[in-house]
């Protein structure tokens, strides 16, 4: 399967993939320094076609652009990696030799994803808070999260230290490996990817919001009678690829809650995604 | 940005007979929040962002607002950009293709984006002239790169960033085997590449 994945380096660089590949991708990137500087130069090669799309936008345009940006605090720069996050997987992979800042790229990556999605999901919450009858749900930081990944600055999706990683990626390319998508508010994505014969299923998520304050979101797997099992906590919103604990080969369908700080023995809310293995 | 300063810009800008201040520094100086640089940045860029992103898009409305939001992220992150990893200029177009590609995917059903591809690539609507010609010029050579490929490569090079299909619909939408899209995309882009001399 490993031959194949470098051949995606071409859909990767022009957005052609959809959110399981992109998330295969990405895993094998973050190990894969010849990827990453094959990416880097079909990027540049495609944008050269945007030459032939060119129109001035309308000019009210640049007035919303620049009241807009002046209300916002630019990101502070990324910063050599912390100590503790040597205990990262990620940080084991040798660092591209296209790029010189490499070491402080992947290294702190796993930690600086999350808190763009922070900052990202904790304004796009604000703003839109004032239509909001419910506490919080789910928008779309898929883009701005996702987008991190290319570009002048290479973020690594956030990869597991422990052996799920790897689990997770036998489950993404098993054969029999089928999935059963459910699309969230706000034009975030959930699939489910189960795989029988490993008798596990992942879920990859795109754009989910940060639960809110307090809370977590929870896993649940649904055996035949309707009951739900607990399949673990998510660590946070944003683009995740996480396996559900516990044997999902019998399992009739998946779903997410927002629980209590810890979880919960049983759902507490409405799943805001529930996927039936039908 | 050679394609700003081939030729003198004209007497009533600002700059005068100057070189055009280059996108890595305007990027810079908007790290720091210096909103000048960034109205700068924003008129030296926003024909190509808005014109890929309505190309993507369609909707004029909806390619306004997903500008609007590519300004803000290339605003919020131009500390991070590295320049070691490419241009300005490719970077701001990667975060416009992906913000609209998102947005078409996340509302696919409803809109109806069968067009073809030539429709769109005469909207060039700057009045300066002599932009106008390194413009033209632009196009002509990244055409010229596009005639190396083979149709197939071209066509769903085409499908796949200036449509904004994933491979798989690629794929369907040119009858090739399953799976073989994504190697005609990348064969595609390898050429665009080495015709162009891209370099990082």
């Amino acid at each position: 399967m490993s031959e194949d994945i470098h051949a995606l380096s071409g859909a990767y660089a022009v957005d052609a993939l959809d959110d399981v590949e992109r998330a295969r991708f990405e895993r094998h990137l973050a190990g894969c320094p010849a990827c990453r500087a094959e990416v880097d130069g079909l990027v540049a090669a495609a944008s050269e076609l945007s030459v032939l799309t060119e129109a001035a936008p309308p000019a009210s345009l640049r007035a919303k652009v620049l009241a807009e940006i002046a209300t916002v605090r630019p990101l502070p720069p990324l910063t050599a990696p912390q100590a503790e996050s040597g205990d990262d997987a990620v940080t084991s992979a040798p660092p591209a030799p296209s790029q010189p800042a490499a070491e402080a790229a992947p290294a702190e990556s796993h930690g600086d994803q999350g808190r763009h999605a922070d900052e990202l999901s904790e304004r796009r919450r604000s703003r839109s808070a004032r239509g909001l009858a419910r506490g919080w749900r789910v928008v779309v930081a898929a883009a701005t999260v996702a987008v991190l990944a290319i570009g002048g600055f290479t973020v690594w999706r956030q990869i597991d230290k422990d052996p799920s990683r790897a689990l997770a990626d036998q489950v993404l390319a098993a054969p029999d490996a089928t999935r059963y998508g459910a699309r969230l508010a706000g034009g975030a994505t959930a699939t489910i990817v189960r795989s029988t014969s490993l008798q596990k299923a992942v879920i990859v998520t795109s754009g989910m919001a940060q639960p809110p304050t307090g809370k977590v979101f929870q896993l649940w797997l649904q055996d035949a009678t309707g009951h739900m099992t607990s399949a673990g906590l998510m660590p946070g919103g944003g683009d995740q690829v996480v396996v559900l604990s516990g044997d999902a080969s019998h399992s009739k369908g998946a779903g997410i809650t927002v629980e209590p700080a810890g979880g919960s023995d049983q759902p507490t809310t409405n799943p805001i995604a529930f996927v039936a293995f039908a | 940005m050679s394609r700003f300063s081939v030729v003198p810009s004209g007497d009533e800008s600002p700059e005068g007979a100057t070189r055009p201040v280059p996108l890595e520094q305007l990027l810079r100086r908007a790290a720091t929040g210096d909103e000048t640089a960034f109205a700068e940045l924003y008129d030296a860029v926003s024909s190509r962002l808005f014109g890929l992103v309505r190309r993507v898009v369609r909707d004029p409305a909806q390619a306004e607002e997903v500008t609007q939001e590519v300004f803000l992220e290339i605003w919020r992150h131009s500390a991070r950009f590295d320049p070691s990893k490419g241009a300005a200029l490719s970077w701001m177009l990667t975060i416009a293709h992906r913000k609209a590609v998102d947005r078409v995917r996340s509302a696919e059903a409803s809109r109806n984006r069968d067009e073809g591809y030539g429709a769109s690539n005469q909207d060039v609507t700057h009045d300066s002239t002599a932009e106008a010609v390194v413009e033209r010029l632009d196009a002509e050579r990244v055409h010229r790169a596009l005639e190396t490929l083979t149709p197939v490569q071209r066509q769903a090079l085409e499908l796949a960033y200036l449509s904004g299909y994933t491979h798989t619909e690629v794929a369907t939408m040119l009858d090739l085997p399953l799976g073989t899209a994504k190697t005609r995309i990348r064969d595609g882009l390898i050429r665009l590449r080495d015709t162009l001399g891209v370099t990082l």
